[in-house]
């Protein structure tokens, strides 16, 4: 390629202004800032422990719970709860809000305001690296010493099987097709997707392994389906689920998808995508399904938190990569016994919702309550109930309730006392999605108040 | 001694006479405000004003009652059998307290505080998710009838004994209202045993309570003489339980 005049005369200016700068530096090279770890880094600004100091890594469902009911339970513990958010956005009924059947105001809620409330401290700071010898956390706000550490920095996403680590591909569909399970930017991405859409095929993926919240793709494709029906959008959602079949409240979601939203909800189960093309906009699938779009919100599989292995507490499970490598039954890592993990890092097949996570915090904080105290603990299951929404005004809801039990010979665990709620018409379906909303503002309490 | 005071004891005095047989023996740090309170000793009413008495109860018939405080709903139920009498129960601090029974003709009406021990789910003027469900219908909670249940997270309450918990993710019964029955077989409530979620109820619900009592003071005024006790379905605009 020929130079231009005008590009050689370009050239030379940034030249002449680098050397300039390479001047300079070698000047002073003494006066530049270095990173933080050749200075040694500062203690955070945190009062004396009076107690066992826990710390707990991220305040979700889990690690709020934790907290607060740690505090509860043994009020000497000096609880810190290290958020990098300055803001809890809920994911769980973010699909309503996505569809304006909620307000924002609902899905946030001030991490302050709990820390008030329960006797603890919010430190709002990133955690970079943990050194399990001294027991020290890392964090963009100081050096934080612990006791126990509590490990439930939640999931991250997979996107290997889609990318085969093309980081180019992997950066563009978290950048522009996010998959909306990690809330923040991602559901305001995908909230103006659906808003500004005119027409076509709007793209949804159900991933393969233990993915969070089972249903919620299917109670998003209702959602956004309902959407474009009472907006008169002509466009249909296309749900691309790598699962043969609609993994939880099937009977609920099919006959709503058939029922409600024939002409919206294009279900495609069993099927793998082997491709996306984003400059044409194309999915393939192993299924041989070639599908353009329009707009899409691409699904990948999870793993647990790159936070796991930095701590090197990390393992692959039956389900996904890099989950928490513990106890099932005491959450203690098996690395160190300091460390606990809980919420969606865990490596049991629970549901990861909302409602798991919360039960589970529950029970982590009285299992460290007691280690702290010298008493016994007993397992208790976690719980899953978990409501979704159909359809909105009135929203419509169908249910599930399940604990679980271990099961010695197939050494994992199974649901207990499943019983699920899947008839989303009448007066029933309007009662579930009443209970949908005061599910939710339960939870809040029990996490905020 | 101010005037004011003295009312206050002998009012306090008269209560602990009141309330004696229902004490329970030695299981309670006394009165410590966590597991057994003495409000004021009210007489419950039925709809017209008139003092309650056992016949116009309904058998598992779901009634609220506003006690001990203008905003902090309780439930009345005359269950189909005799309550069971003697029940050790705990609190999810594993404070033990014992809860005596029900009163009454057969000793079949139970009285608890409305309040979900778990979230703190309760009756308001609007809807409830929490209420009784009879002895031959079930629930998405519990397999049985026969049981109080809250709809809002599946938890599930004995009311034969003490409201404790048969299932679901609530950690602690429900608290129960100390009632007793005087000679003229009018029902009365005197006290709060177990883990009652009063302050954190308050703390809560401020802007609901706001909405329906006018301001937070006035939702945590203590009930004094009587107590309406009305139909849940009454009580509430709408029931939602499943």
């Amino acid at each position: 390629m020929a130079l231009s005049r005008r590009d050689l005369l370009k050239i030379s200016t940034i030249l002449a202004a680098s050397t300039a700068f390479g001047s300079e530096h070698s000047k002073k090279d003494d006066d530049i800032k270095k990173s933080v770890s050749s200075y040694g880094v500062q203690n955070a600004p945190l009062p004396k422990p009076k107690g066992p100091r826990v710390v707990i890594v991220g305040g979700g469902w889990s690690g709020l719970a934790v907290a607060k009911y740690l505090k509860k339970f043994s009020p000497k513990t000096d609880v810190v709860l290290i958020e990098k958010r300055s803001v809890f956005i809920s994911c769980p009924l973010s699909n309503l809000w996505l569809v304006d059947l909620i307000d924002l105001q609902f899905l946030t809620h001030d991490y302050l305001q709990a820390s008030q409330n329960n006797g603890y401290i919010y430190f709002n700071a990133t955690v970079y690296d943990i050194d399990r010898v001294s027991k020290k956390v890392f964090t963009n706000e100081g050096v934080v010493s612990y006791d126990y550490l509590v490990l439930a920095p939640g999931i991250d996403y997979d996107y290997e099987e889609w990318t085969k680590g093309d980081v180019e591909l992997e950066t563009k569909l978290r950048g522009f097709y996010p998959a909306g399970f990690i809330p923040g930017s991602e559901h305001f991405t995908l909230k103006r997707k659906i808003e500004e859409f005119e027409e076509g095929n709007f793209v949804l993926t159900v991933p393969g392994g233990n993915y969070r919240c089972l249903p919620a793709p299917y109670e998003r494709a209702s959602l956004i389906a309902w959407y474009m029906k009472k907006e008169g959008i002509k466009g249909k959602v296309v749900l691309i689920d790598e699962n043969p079949d609609i993994t939880i409240k099937k009977d609920g979601f099919s006959s709503a998808f058939n029922e409600l939203y024939k002409e919206y909800i294009e279900y495609l189960p069993g099927s793998k995508i082997t491709g996306i093309d984003l400059d044409k906009k194309r999915v393939v699938t192993d299924m041989g399904d070639e599908i353009d779009f329009t707009d899409a919100s691409f699904y990948p599989r999870i793993r647990g938190s790159k936070l796991l292995e930095v701590a090197g507490v990390a393992k692959d499970s039956a389900f996904n990569k890099k989950e928490a490598d513990i106890d099932p039954f005491t959450y203690q890592s098996k690395e160190d016994p300091y460390i606990y993990c809980a919420g969606d890092v865990r490596p049991m097949g629970f549901s990861k919702s909302g409602n798991t996570a919360n039960s589970e915090g529950h029970l982590v904080a009285k299992i460290i309550a007691s280690i702290i105290d010298g008493k016994e603990f007993k397992w208790d299951s976690p719980i899953t109930v978990c409501y979704s929404a159909v359809s909105g005004e009135p929203i419509r809801a169908i249910s599930v309730n399940a604990k679980y039990a271990y099961d010695k010979k197939k050494k994992a665990f199974t649901f207990k006392d499943a019983s699920t709620m899947e008839n989303w018409k009448g007066r029933q379906g309007i009662m579930s999605g009443k209970g949908l909303l005061e599910w939710a503002k339960g939870m809040y309490r029990d996490m905020f108040m | 001694m101010e005037r004011r005071s003295f009312f206050k004891i002998c009012a306090k005095g008269t209560l602990l006479i009141a309330v004696s047989p229902y004490f329970i023996e030695g299981y309670l740090k006394a009165d410590d405000g966590r597991l057994f309170k003495s409000f004021n000793r009210v007489k419950l009413l039925d709809c017209y004003g008139n003092p309650l008495k056992e016949d116009i109860l309904q058998e598992e018939t779901t009634y609220v009652f506003n006690y001990p405080y203008a905003s902090t709903p309780c439930f009345l139920i005359k269950l189909s059998e005799p309550a069971t009498k003697e029940i050790r129960l705990r609190d999810e601090e594993g404070n033990e307290y014992m809860w005596k029974g029900g009163v009454g003709k057969d000793k079949k009406v139970v009285a608890y505080s409305a309040i979900c021990p778990h979230q703190l789910a309760h009756p308001n003027p609007n809807e409830s998710f929490i209420g009784y469900i009879p002895k031959e219908k079930k629930s998405m909670a519990y397999k049985k009838g026969g049981v109080i249940v809250c709809a809002s997270h599946l938890s599930a309450f004995d009311p034969k004994m003490g409201a404790k918990v048969l299932a679901g993710p609530a950690k602690e019964p429900m608290a129960s209202i100390v009632l007793d029955v005087d000679e003229d077989g009018v029902f009365w409530a005197n006290a709060v045993l177990g883990p009652a979620k009063f302050f954190d109820y308050f703390k809560s619900f401020k802007p609901e309570l706001k909405e329906f009592y006018k301001n937070i003071r006035k939702a945590k005024k203590l009930v004094s003489l009587g107590a309406v006790v009305k139909p849940l379905e009454i009580y509430s605009k709408e029931v939602v339980i499943y």
